[in-house]
């Protein structure tokens, strides 16, 4: 479990760069400050980012990554390198409280505002940041899938809709979609050559 | 793994979080019994963490100071394991021992307490003790609680009782929690109101108290010029038709 630390044969970092996550998350578990500063450094620009992808306002975004970051600190102690990387963790924890927050806002206008968004493919919506080679490797993973494969987890994982929402907006079986997420999933994993 | 095919299909969509509240706990069951799928899971969040860094965008400067500032004023969790139940259930569970979890509600509320001391007395600690695990609970609690405008006050209550609350004027929303609040005769409860220009709006019959704790509850929509009350009304009777208090008065607050 970690691969994801490992820069990788082209030299590409990912966005959360090696230094010892995990390390420094044991240290912040013990109450040090000073590690989770560190912590912050290394992981608040992948929050915000996804974050930010995901629930799209601005302001919003901000306090879900302040959440995000004030959970890592109160749960450091939950984090298990015996169950995934401390990246992983991270970014499942960011992740999760995005959708958490977009599935709270009922409105339609928000809904029709994010399907807009979803459509728009990945690397237009890139910016540049450090990790540029990162993001040209996971588009270029992206690029590997079918098209209903990158359809459904674009519109999952970036657009926060449930499968069974992705299945009406393409038309396709909800059981079909389910199967697809997985199967991209897998194929993404072994393109990006994370651990197992 | 095979005599549940339907479920395990769900592995893609959970990753995801693409999935429904329930279709999710379904899944969670699932995967309690199951270690291959969660060793599965595992791996599949390698992927999705790493479409999650390759969004990354550093986010403004200012963020950084407000989240050293509430994570100095945030207790951690012991690092015990805890069974997630522990978090969502609180509400049913008895407090552990006062003083453990105990969390002021970020570094601006916490800043906050003195200017509103003056006003409605001194915090009482084990009530933000309460407010520390309503954080821990609800997204929507912790919210108010770490909003950047997030102001504390603390007041008494006639008949006995101390209330906190935590405002957020930019959300509109505050959290309000009690500590030993005087007990009512069973035919009566207290009701939180908000009372101002805009009307009156009753906001809920607090729960019952639990180990001398009362809430937290949030009051959203809150309106200017809003006073929070809080009144004993009959408890269990029709809804009253005139929608406006009837009680005695217990506390009224200025917002």
């Amino acid at each position: 479990m970690t691969a994801i630390n490992d820069p990788g044969p082209d030299g590409a970092e990912p966005g959360v760069s090696t230094g010892d996550l995990a390390a420094r998350l044991g240290l912040v578990a013990r109450g040090d400050a000073g590690a989770f500063d560190a912590v912050y450094d290394q992981v608040a620009a992948s929050v915000f980012g996804i974050v930010r992808r995901v629930v799209r306002d601005p302001a919003q975004s901000e306090e879900v990554t302040q959440e995000v970051l004030l959970e890592v600190w109160r749960n450091a102690a939950k984090f298990d390198p015996g169950r995934g990387s401390a990246t992983a963790w991270v970014m499942t924890l960011a992740h999760r409280r995005a959708i958490d927050r977009v599935r709270s806002v009922q409105k339609e206008s928000e809904r029709e505002r994010r399907t807009a968004a979803a459509d728009i493919p990945f690397d237009e919506v890139a910016e540049a940041v450090e990790s540029s080679l990162e993001r040209e490797r996971v588009r270029r993973c992206l690029g590997s899938l079918t098209e209903l494969q990158r359809e459904s987890v674009t519109l999952a994982y970036y657009g926060g809709y449930t499968y069974g929402q992705v299945a009406s907006l393409l038309g396709v079986p909800a059981g079909t979609i389910k199967t697809r997420m997985r199967d991209a999933l897998i194929r993404l994993r072994d393109c990006l050559g994370v651990a197992q | 793994m095979k005599r549940d095919r339907q479920v395990h299909t769900l592995a893609g969509p959970y990753a995801m979080d693409a999935i429904s509240a329930p279709d999710r706990a379904r899944f969670e069951r699932h995967l309690a019994g199951c270690e291959e799928c969660s060793r599965e899971i595992a791996s599949l969040r390698e992927a999705t963490a790493r479409l999650a860094t390759a969004t990354a965008v550093p986010p403004p400067p200012a963020l950084k100071t407000r989240v050293m500032a509430a994570a100095a004023a945030t207790r951690q969790r012991p690092p015990v394991p805890e069974p997630e139940a522990a978090v969502r259930g609180w509400r049913a569970r008895a407090w552990p021992g006062r003083g453990r979890l105990a969390v002021a509600a970020g570094a601006v509320a916490v800043a906050a307490v003195a200017a509103a001391a003056v006003v409605f007395g001194v915090s009482n600690g084990s009530v933000q003790d309460q407010l520390s695990r309503a954080q821990a609970s609800s997204q929507q609690i912790a919210a108010v609680l770490t909003a950047r405008d997030a102001t504390m006050m603390t007041g008494a209550v006639k008949g006995g009782g101390t209330v906190t609350i935590v405002m957020s004027h930019a959300r509109r929303e505050l959290v309000f929690t009690a500590a030993d609040l005087h007990a009512l005769p069973a035919s009566r409860g207290y009701e939180l109101w908000l009372i101002g220009p805009g009307g009156d709006r009753a906001v809920t019959m607090l729960p019952p108290v639990h180990h001398g704790m009362t809430g937290p509850v949030v009051a959203a929509g809150l309106r200017p010029g809003d006073h929070l009350a809080l009144t004993a009304e009959p408890a269990g009777g029709p809804p009253r038709p005139t929608g406006r208090p009837t009680g005695p008065m217990m506390l009224d607050v200025i917002l």
